[in-house]
């Protein structure tokens, strides 16, 4: 059937099923066609109100024989030809919209348009969004936005991306929203000035090469970026820091492979340690906390800090001695001879077992409090195995901690170090981030955080100082301006608190089992369905903005993300793109 | 005695084979016409005609009227027609419906009419019969579907087309239009030819004989076997067939080896259609079709009360 006499009309609404304000189906017309995630617009009158439109998008394409009553009818109508029946095709529409919002459902048999330009713009309800950034290309080719308010704290803050790991492209779809973020200034408004992005760069050493551009880049993803609004290449500002090769002497190399240049190695001084508190980031198992363990550390944390005083022309060093002796804050002493001078992990941890449990004579309560000896054993045990994994993490000498205002994105590559210093220089850096915001009490300038693997930091079941750390930020992070924006394989291993407060939710391709779990409610039935088959580069999207997710396609991004695909012509490569 | 057998057809359509004797006058049944002497079967021969249209109507009374008058009251009917065709295109391989029409028509006795009044698009047109019975009131109904469908036949032959009109033929004009009977009331064949039914296979037909031979609807008749089914007695997947004997009696067999040759192709089978093999795929699809154009039945009846209801008040 056509009755098509205007240039969006793709067919009506179908009769033979209700239609409801939540869903309903399409005839289409012979010479016209819908596919999903088309956007559709139906004009209805009501009674006593007037035009009524309702805005959908298209879930699901069906076609089937009309006049066919057996499987084997199938034959007739289109082998043999003995049977008359036509070809009826139909979409499955989810409702985006009623404008105005007059909550009735489309009339059977009304006129179904395509929705384009300002009609789209509805659908999607980007006329109501605050700040609407491009945030990938629907099906059509057009940009799909997203609210900023709703990820820079103002209504909504983070943003939780899932999918398995190697087809889902979770890290390079948090570097293409960051990338759009931060090239879009006249979106993002105030908050763009002195935006900061911390990256850890977990596997690999894909996030090392941000600054470089991309050979295979091509015409087509750049002709994507500029309907993004953005001119395509690498990250203007990146700074790059690699914990330092262990037993390497005195000499610091940054621990990188593929790169040395431009990459700095970052330790703590056992100064920096003990002021930060970052002994509580050795404990961040998520079975230490099962036990005493935190009551000592607590304690032992805190005894450093007394205890701590400056050596004189060693920096970053420090003796411990009882405060009792009454050093100022900021002094600097002379060891006496014979005195322990901690200059890394490894003499901090002897300092510490020379209090807690020393080879002759009784522990010193005053830093043990009075946990049991076991306790005390398996503290010990903890601290010497901490400073075998990441001793090389801390030494003395002028402070090479990670500057995070040096440039727009900071890289922090970890994927060289054992799990327990991965999770000890997240927490450190974490921690680090927050405590500056906590201070100001000001949610400008932004802070983003970018963390892959979140069920390692935050895992659903346990407890451990990270994990806390982490749904602090997921709770309070909004109103201060840090963001996380978090990855995993598997929402339902992730803190609920730490889900439950990302405003935007983001998943490329879900294993089928993990797909149908709670964690993705979110989706509709048939995106479920269509989660577990997308394509890298495409994703689902879902914003608070809007009541259905959307699938968005993202391009080939400008800059590299190995060694082999850094663009090393001499010339720009994007001079004449 | 004869063996037992259980219909293929559901009940409630009756049997393909109800013979009634006496309707049949044997005197005017004439078997020699193209074979003279002992029948055997004969092979029907698919042509490759390339478009044949099956022409079908269905009915339906939709209620029974009275109309009240000081002299007595006078019984009428309504009811609701659609009469089309599907076309067979064997060389695109392809069917489709063709002039699909609904009428409605409401039919008083003695002699008495009374406009309906409409319903919005539900629209009667009244006629009256002098009789009063029942039957006669349904007849009359009948008979407008069968005109409008030997009409609609009678125009698609002379567009060309290859014609089979489900039922007897009504309009005998010398054009290619096959009446097509499923159930078979009168056996016609004397009881020396008779035998030749058991003996004809899937495509084979029997040879011509002449129904009503001198009167008024003189035509070409043949029996032919749509399937070959398993179990099943002679009469199983035999129908009768019919054309004017208006046309040249070579005509008439080219017609029947035709026919004969292409039926079993669009004969149904016993676990699709319960009218099987002789209600034709295409016909079962045709009358889907048309009843569902007739509109709803509780529907048009309620439409129906309530227009008359509110023309009542009005007057």
């Amino acid at each position: 059937m056509t009755d098509n006499d205007t240039p969006n009309g793709v067919g009506r609404v179908l009769g033979t099923e209700h239609t409801s304000t939540r869903e309903f189906r399409v005839v289409l017309d012979d010479a016209e066609y819908l596919q999903l995630d088309d956007l559709v617009v139906v004009r209805t009158q009501v009674p006593k109100q007037g035009e009524v439109r309702t805005y959908g998008i298209v879930t699901e394409v069906a076609a089937i024989y009309e006049g066919a009553s057996f499987e084997s009818d199938t034959h007739r109508i289109a082998v043999d030809g003995t049977l008359p029946g036509a070809k009826v095709r139909s979409a499955e529409i989810a409702i985006t919209r009623v404008d105005p919002e007059l909550w009735v459902s489309p009339d059977p048999g009304e006129k179904v348009e395509r929705a384009r330009g300002a009609e789209r713009e509805k659908a999607l309800y980007v006329d109501e969004m605050g700040r609407p950034l491009p945030i990938g290309l629907g099906r059509d080719g057009e940009p799909v936005f997203v609210d900023l308010d709703f990820f820079d704290g103002r209504k909504g803050g983070h943003m939780s991306i899932s999918g398995i790991s190697g087809v889902a492209t979770k890290t390079s779809f948090a570097l293409f929203f960051l990338r759009l973020l931060a090239a879009r200034p006249d979106v993002l408004g105030e908050g763009a000035a002195n935006l900061r992005i911390l990256v850890f760069n977990v596997k690999g050493e894909d996030l090392l090469w941000l600054d470089k551009g991309n050979r295979y880049f091509d015409q087509t993803a750049a002709d994507a970026w500029q309907t993004l609004g953005v001119a395509p290449g690498p990250f203007p500002s990146v700074s790059f820091w690699a914990p330092p090769r262990a037993q390497s002497g005195d000499v610091v190399i940054p621990d990188t492979g593929g790169r040395q240049e431009g990459v700095d190695a970052f330790t703590w001084t056992p100064r920096e340690f003990i002021e930060d508190g970052l002994l509580r980031f050795l404990f961040t198992d998520a079975t230490d906390s099962r036990n005493q363990i935190p009551f000592i550390e607590e304690r032992v944390r805190a005894q450093l800090r007394r205890y701590a005083v400056d050596v004189e022309g060693r920096p970053g060093a420090v003796v411990l001695r009882d405060p009792i002796e009454g050093h100022a804050p900021g002094a600097a002493v002379v060891p006496n001879p014979g005195e322990r001078v901690i200059t890394d992990l490894r003499t901090l941890v002897s300092a510490v077992e020379e209090f807690v449990d020393p080879e002759d004579g009784e522990p010193d309560q005053r830093w043990t409090g009075r946990v049991q000896a076991g306790t005390v054993s398996a503290f010990v045990r903890r601290l010497h195995s901490a400073s075998h994994r990441l001793g090389h993490l801390v030494r003395a000498g002028d402070s090479r901690r990670i500057d995070r205002m040096a440039a727009q994105v900071t890289v922090v590559a970890i994927q060289s170090l054992h799990d327990l210093g991965q999770r000890f220089v997240v927490g450190a850096l974490l921690a680090e981030t927050f405590a500056e915001k906590e201070q100001t009490g000001q949610r400008l300038p932004l802070s983003v955080i970018v963390l892959d693997e979140l069920n390692k930091y935050a895992p659903r079941e346990g407890n451990s100082p990270l994990k806390e750390m982490l749904i602090d930020i997921a709770q309070r992070g909004r109103s201060l301006g840090v963001l996380l924006v978090g990855a995993q394989q598997t929402a339902s291993r992730v803190a609920s608190e730490v889900m439950e407060n990302a405003a935007i939710r983001v998943a490329g391709r879900l294993d089928a089992a993990e797909a149908e779990r709670s964690e993705y409610g979110w989706m509709l039935p048939s995106t479920r369905a269509r989660a577990r088959l997308l394509k890298p580069g495409t994703m689902v999207l879902s914003q608070p903005s809007l009541p259905v997710p959307l699938v968005v396609e993202f391009p080939f991004p400008p800059w590299a993300t190995r060694k082999e695909e850094v663009d090393t012509s001499a010339t720009d490569p994007f001079a004449g793109l | 005695m004869g063996q037992l057998y259980v219909e293929g057809w559901a009940p409630e359509y009756g049997s393909p084979f109800e013979a009634d004797e006496s309707l049949v006058d044997h005197d005017k049944v004439d078997e020699s016409v193209e074979v003279d002497g002992p029948w055997t079967p004969l092979s029907g021969s698919d042509d490759g005609t390339g478009q044949i249209a099956f022409v079908d109507g269905v009915r339906r009374i939709d209620a029974r009227l009275t109309i009240d008058a000081p002299e007595g009251p006078t019984p009428g009917i309504c009811g609701s027609y659609g009469v089309g065709a599907v076309i067979w295109d064997r060389v695109e391989g392809r069917s489709h419906y063709t002039d699909l029409r609904v009428e409605r028509l409401a039919v008083f006795g003695n002699g008495v009419g009374a406009p309906v009044p409409s319903a919005g698009p539900i629209v009667y047109r009244s006629v009256s019969i002098p009789d009063a019975d029942p039957g006669m009131l349904i007849k009359r109904f009948h008979g407008a579907m069968r005109k409008a469908e030997a009409n609609l036949s009678e125009q698609l032959a002379q567009s060309g087309l290859f014609v089979i009109a489900d039922g007897p033929i009504n309009d005998l004009s010398a054009t290619e239009k096959v009446g097509y009977v499923k159930s078979h009331r009168a056996p016609y064949l004397s009881p020396q030819n008779a035998p030749i039914i058991g003996r004809l296979r899937m495509g084979e037909r029997t040879p011509l004989f002449v129904i009503g031979r001198g009167g008024q609807y003189e035509r070409y008749s043949w029996y032919q076997r749509l399937a070959d089914l398993p179990d099943a007695h002679s009469w199983t997947g035999i129908v009768r067939c019919e054309v004017s004997s208006a046309l040249p009696r070579s005509a008439a067999a080219t017609i029947a080896d035709r026919t004969a040759g292409v039926l079993p192709l669009v004969a149904s089978q016993g676990h699709v259609d319960p009218r099987a093999p002789q209600n034709l795929v295409p016909i079962a699809a045709l009358e889907k079709q048309l009843r569902r154009l007739l509109g709803d039945r509780a529907f048009v009846y309620r439409a129906l009360r309530t227009a008359v209801a509110t023309a009542a008040v009005e007057a």
